[in-house]
């Protein structure tokens, strides 16, 4: 190679090199459109689910003549294949999120496609999370779900203990009295459970009157959530919960459900989605019951959202195809064949008929149309899945007494602060 | 073709993906470490504020006094039982192919099953340990406990491979230095502290610098037998880096520099150990 060859190459070269190591920069605009109609949809599952949306997506081919490539993920990975794919602009068309802050600059408006048919039809908690700044429909809300206690009827009627009226809800008093006094009468470890989680303590504190966060404002007060911690602690310490699960799960998850089904505790506090799996896998008869009232009733909602890429070279179809998904028809069949509960207005105020335990159903529905607006907001705030995981911890300091329920309240007011703005 | 390329031509290939895999990701990842991204898309600079960040954080700081504590222990312990084990395992004994097996079928262990079967046997409601022990010990709920257990099941994960090096170390040292020391009046304590020791320097020297790293970048079997808790107690750094990698609130660039922090620890203890080897060589 000649030398006057050389240095332009070599110049090249360090040009090349200087910019694959420097991080890259916001996507661009909108991506030209595909002529086919192949969709990929990235989706993790719950497990009820897959069949159901399975299903739902063949009708959806059937009658579009598209194709839907459903790329099943563990969930574990979701948001980290989405970036990469969105860093290797190989976004997909259509995803199944629990998040939206990490994509939100990604997002297409779904609005532009399907104005009508998704505009103002879902829940309204969840309407500042899905709104872009300039009002645009970012996501759809597809599956909801809810937060509440799950009893052993048998312990109950064994102990003479008379079950919660799904009309009237008990008070956190009574929830505990009648929890104490099953556990005495069957000799179980424990009295009450709770998951191991940010997100199931939020009932609690909801139920106490505050919620972490709203949008990107910190909420939580921090008196009752001193109140909600105190008796948390409390009824740790005396035994009538199982301390070593939430010191033993460190930052991860954890469910309480094992204890529940060992029948070791009659009253389990955890959420919907334990309904299709205690319908197969519990030996004895329980029944969901309402949330405890204390300064106000109901639960602490959650869910999913559907959306799609302004990568995406299929939008004005990957559009239809979340409307087509989230039509009150296809949302109430995904509800009727996993045990979900609807995001849809309709459905929520008409019901859904379920199949299986539709009593049980029916009392978690009835809990989304007691539960307090702000808690929506709360949940679905760009700050609370971090505040939530925060507030793990700050629990277990106060169960080892390492800091006191006044220190964990606001420990976890200062995380909200923290997680509440997107950096 | 010219000889003197040749060498080279051979080791390209390994060279180019040494260099895409390892040292394009290592090089990249500094300069991370100096943006801020909470999206992996778009960047911030921030100069070496992920690192004063971190400095300044009481979480980055207690991840660092649990992984002082967990490698210290984790080297010590692995250097002196790999040593033992392989006596044992270089003895001869009947069966003693069989023991060499079981001593190294831990480590053909997923970390993940290593972390969920010793997080079953120390549970302390319903774990083999306690069952055993017909005790009430808080193995997972005592932070102290805890670490203690995470350095065991770390030890009893990575042991058959450390003795396994010790055991080709000592295999690898002429019989003849024994039989001159036999003649010479030498008792099994002075031809182990005399002979075998000295002979041993260099395979335990990589056994020491291997289970540094290793005790170090501890995480898997952690993260599935306590997940980091109770209340932190055993997050060590590679957890802590995790966290802030993929756990919300994202901060890819503070991930980074907690990485390069890291690296330039376990660089430095590295050539600290091959320095110091040299110097009493």
């Amino acid at each position: 190679m000649s030398r006057s060859a050389r240095k332009p190459l070599l110049a090249l070269l360090a040009v090349l090199t200087l910019t694959a190591c420097a991080p890259g920069g916001p996507d661009g605009g909108d991506t030209g459109q595909a002529e086919d109609r192949n969709l990929t949809y990235v989706y993790f599952t719950d497990g009820p689910d897959e069949a159901a949306t399975r299903a739902l997506i063949a009708d959806f081919e059937k009658a579009s003549g598209a194709t839907v490539n459903l790329q099943v993920v563990p969930f574990a990975n979701l948001e980290q294949q989405l970036q990469a794919r969105l860093s290797g602009g190989n976004a997909p068309d259509v995803a199944r999120l629990t998040e939206l802050t990490p994509f939100r600059a990604d997002l297409l408006d779904l609005g532009r496609f399907q104005q009508d048919a998704l505009a103002g039809q879902f829940v309204e908690g969840a309407t500042p999370a899905i709104t872009g700044p300039g009002g645009e429909l970012l996501a759809v809300p597809s599956d909801l779900t809810m937060n509440g206690p799950i009893i052993n009827v048998a312990q109950f009627t064994k102990a003479g203990v008379a079950l919660p009226d799904p009309a009237k809800p008990w008070t956190w008093a009574q929830m505990i009295e009648a929890a104490q006094a099953v556990q005495r009468a069957n000799g179980t470890e424990f009295a009450l459970a709770m998951d191991v989680s940010g997100h199931r303590f939020a009932t609690m504190l909801s139920q106490y009157g505050t919620t972490y966060l709203n949008g990107e404002t910190v909420t939580l007060d921090t008196a009752r959530a001193t109140a909600a911690i105190t008796e948390f602690a409390r009824l740790h310490e005396t035994g009538a919960m199982p301390r070593d699960l939430w010191l033993q799960a460190g930052t991860k998850y954890k469910a309480a459900n094992e204890i529940f089904l060992a029948q070791q505790v009659p009253v389990y506090i955890s959420g919907n989605w334990q309904v299709s799996a205690f319908a197969k896998s519990a030996g004895f008869e329980w029944r969901v019951a309402p949330n405890p009232c204390g300064e106000r009733c109901g639960g602490f909602p959650g869910g999913k959202f559907m959306a799609s890429f302004r990568q995406s070279a299929h939008q004005e179809l990957a559009a239809e195809f979340i409307a087509f998904m989230n039509s009150a028809e296809s949302q109430r069949r995904l509800c009727r064949e996993a045990a979900f509960l609807p995001t849809r207005r309709d459905l929520i105020a008409s019901g859904v008929d379920y199949p299986s335990r539709p009593q049980d159903m029916g009392v978690f529905l009835e809990e989304v149309r007691r539960t307090p607006p702000d808690t929506f907001a709360a949940n679905y705030s760009p700050g609370f899945g971090a505040t939530a995981r925060a507030t793990v911890t700050a629990l277990a300091t106060v169960l080892t007494g390492d800091q006191t329920p006044e220190q964990a309240a606001r420990t976890i007011r200062d995380e909200a602060q923290k997680a509440a703005v997107p950096r | 073709m010219n000889i003197t390329l040749a060498p080279y031509l051979f080791v390209l290939p390994n060279m180019l993906i040494f260099g895409i895999f390892t040292i394009w990701p290592a090089i990249n990842n500094v300069t991370i470490s100096m943006y801020d991204s909470t999206n992996g898309r778009t960047f911030t600079y921030a100069g070496t504020g992920n690192y004063t960040e971190l400095v300044n954080s009481a979480d980055f700081w207690a991840a660092a006094r649990a992984t002082v504590i967990f490698a210290s222990c984790f080297v010590v312990l692995c250097t002196a039982a790999a040593v033992g084990l392989a006596l044992l395992l270089d003895a001869r004994l009947r069966g003693r192919g069989v023991f060499r097996a079981i001593v190294f079928l831990p480590v053909l262990l997923s970390p993940v099953v290593v972390g969920l079967i010793w997080g079953w046997i120390f549970d302390r409601r319903n774990g083999l340990a306690n069952t055993l022990l017909g005790a009430d010990i808080p193995w997972l709920v005592d932070g102290r406990l805890a670490m203690a257990v995470v350095i065991f099941v770390g030890l009893w994960t990575h042991l058959g491979f450390y003795a396994l090096i010790i055991l080709a170390g000592l295999q690898g040292i002429d019989p003849n230095h024994h039989a001159a020391a036999m003649i010479d009046g030498a008792s099994a304590w002075q031809r182990f502290r005399y002979v075998t020791l000295p002979l041993l320097r260099p395979t335990t020297l990589v056994v020491i610098i291997l289970s540094m790293i290793a005790g170090f970048q501890a995480f898997d079997f952690i993260w599935t037998l306590t997940g980091g808790g109770p209340v932190g107690a055993t997050t060590l750094m590679v957890q802590y880096i995790y966290q802030n990698a993929f756990q919300s609130p994202i901060r890819y660039g503070l991930a980074a520099a907690g990485s390069v922090i890291l690296f330039c620890t376990l660089f430095g203890l590295t050539l600290l150990n091959v320095l110091n080897d040299r110097r009493h060589a």
